[in-house]
């Protein structure tokens, strides 16, 4: 398995069947480079690439083989990070309150009064690892390690949509409102998601966000 | 035209599925069981992407002013006629304008297909007319039918060909569903999977396309927490809990526990036939196997 903290590596990602369509690639911290570069080669054989922590998932066709393309770029090293190119956003936001329910537990958990708490969540740059759970819902990595927190114990039923939560070691942004279990810090009015919009979700892999606090 | 005079439990437009936004979070759903809306599609004479309904357990009542050719397939629903005609399965039907065609509930299985002559036309999202009811897109206004909603149906050719399906050889329902070894299945305690592979589980009430949950012996992972992981529809995860979950179309495309085992693409048409109370078995398939395993083919013919 190839460890963000061994990276560079010399070795070629290892890599695990899921099911008889997926191949579950171990990029460690070159998913993105991986990622763009299977994209890239528009593989007939490949329906789909779904960058996660860590790892990519690659869904080949039904019926369909691994060709020699892709064998050799599964053969290839695991390459440099690309350097954060992805677009910049920036993202105003309601922090505590009623559109932050967890933030006061959490800043006191942290020993922080809540506008210190809230200063440490919009100092820094997040960068958006992957999109899972809903459409359009960023991983977010960058968050301080005095700000990693587990997930609640009891989910809640029902979480506005535009909530920004804290889940581990990763800050997340809801687009719709439904089912969660992530910490709440705080609110946007951003709309993460559209269906209708070229491309539907504001974040993409790769890009980056600051928070501004309202 | 088509009037819902009473909606069923869930019936939802679907299409063909869209591949290609695993990267933005969005599944790629579409009818859970393609073949069989393809080859509902092939008895109005429409292509096998055209739009047509999804019915599961309890299906609606639905009227066409104008008249219209509709054909459904999958699992057997009572179902009636305002004409008093019987309403066969697998075979093309022409619906007199005015008629009233009423899907009861379902005799066995969990879900039919019914298609109609042109198409159901919705607008097409993300390169695909099917629903997709979490994130309110796709289908009819992104959610399952009502009563009181009009569908318009495309233009229909006028020609109509009475033709009969026939479903592949499915296999029993009661042979046990087919998986390959998931990439954490090492992972778990011996005692766990001994009873995943040998066991029966019970699908519970908690089940709906994104998801099938099961109840049974309980399957412990050994190690600590994964980070998130890219899945498919028939992942079947384990949450700490120990209750397996199998993935269904419209679940989420990254999951964060551990998957035991994956479903083979041949059996997927199976897991959209089980219903809460269903009980099923697993067993596993080397890769290459699976892999060699062909889709079986409908089969259409022209009705003598």
């Amino acid at each position: 398995m190839v460890k963000s903290d061994v990276y560079p590596s010399p070795l070629p990602p290892a890599w695990q069947w899921v099911g008889e369509r997926g191949l579950r690639v171990e990029t460690g911290a070159a998913t993105l480079a991986y990622y763009e570069s299977l994209v890239s080669q528009k593989l007939d054989e490949i329906e789909d690439v779904i960058p996660a922590d860590g790892s990519l998932l690659v869904v080949l066709r039904y019926g369909g083989g691994v060709s020699a393309a892709l064998r050799a770029t599964l053969n290839t090293p695991v390459m440099e990070p690309p350097s954060l190119t992805g677009t910049l956003h920036v993202i105003s936001a309601e922090f505590g309150g009623g559109a932050g329910p967890d933030l006061s537990e959490l800043a006191a958990r942290a020993r922080m009064d809540k506008s210190t708490y809230i200063s440490n969540c919009s100092a820094v740059e997040y960068r958006v690892d992957f999109l899972g759970f809903q459409p359009g819902f960023p991983y977010l990595s960058g968050l301080p390690e005095v700000l990693q927190v587990p997930r609640r114990k009891t989910p809640r039923g029902c979480v506005d949509a535009g909530s920004i939560a804290i889940g581990g070691r990763y800050a997340g942004i809801y687009p719709a409102a439904g089912p969660g279990g992530w910490q709440i810090i705080g609110r946007t009015s951003s709309i993460l998601f559209d269906a209708s919009r070229d491309p539907p979700a504001l974040f993409l892999p790769g890009d980056r966000i600051r928070f501004v606090p309202l | 035209m088509m009037e819902v005079l009473h909606a069923g439990l869930c019936d939802l437009v679907m299409g063909a599925a869209r591949p290609g936004f695993g990267a933005l979070g969005v599944p790629a759903g579409g009818a859970s069981d393609p073949a069989a809306l393809a080859a509902a599609n092939a008895l109005v004479g429409n292509i096998a992407a055209a739009a047509g309904l999804e019915i599961t357990l309890a299906g609606p009542t639905l009227r066409f002013p104008r008249g219209a050719t509709v054909a459904l397939t999958g699992a057997p629903f009572m179902a009636t006629r305002s004409c008093g005609a019987p309403v066969a399965w697998n075979e093309t039907l022409v619906l007199a304008p005015a008629e009233t065609l009423t899907i009861g509930r379902v005799e066995s299985g969990c879900r039919c297909w019914l298609a109609v002559q042109g198409g159901l036309v919705v607008p097409e999202v993300l390169g695909s007319y099917s629903a997709f009811p979490p994130a309110g897109f796709g289908g009819y206004m992104g959610r399952a039918l009502q009563a009181g909603d009009v569908l318009a149906v495309g233009a229909q050719t006028g020609e109509v060909h009475v033709l009969r399906a026939t479903p592949p050889a499915f296999g029993s329902m009661r042979s046990p569903l087919r998986v390959v070894a998931g990439p954490q299945a090492r992972g778990f305690e011996d005692a766990g999977l001994v009873s995943f592979f040998s066991k029966p589980y019970q699908i519970t009430a908690a089940t709906d396309r994104r998801g099938l949950r099961l109840a049974g012996p309980a399957v412990a992972y050994a190690r600590g927490e994964l980070p998130s992981q890219g899945v498919l529809p028939g992942t079947i995860q384990v949450p700490p809990d120990g209750q397996p979950i199998i993935l269904g179309w419209d679940g989420p495309v990254t999951g964060g526990y551990p998957v035991i085992a994956v479903v083979v693409t041949a059996d997927r048409a199976r897991l959209a036939q089980l219903k809460p109370g269903d009980t099923l078995r697993f067993v596993t398939l080397e890769v290459e196997r699976a892999r060699a395993l062909a889709s079986a083919a409908w089969i259409i013919e022209e009705l003598a």
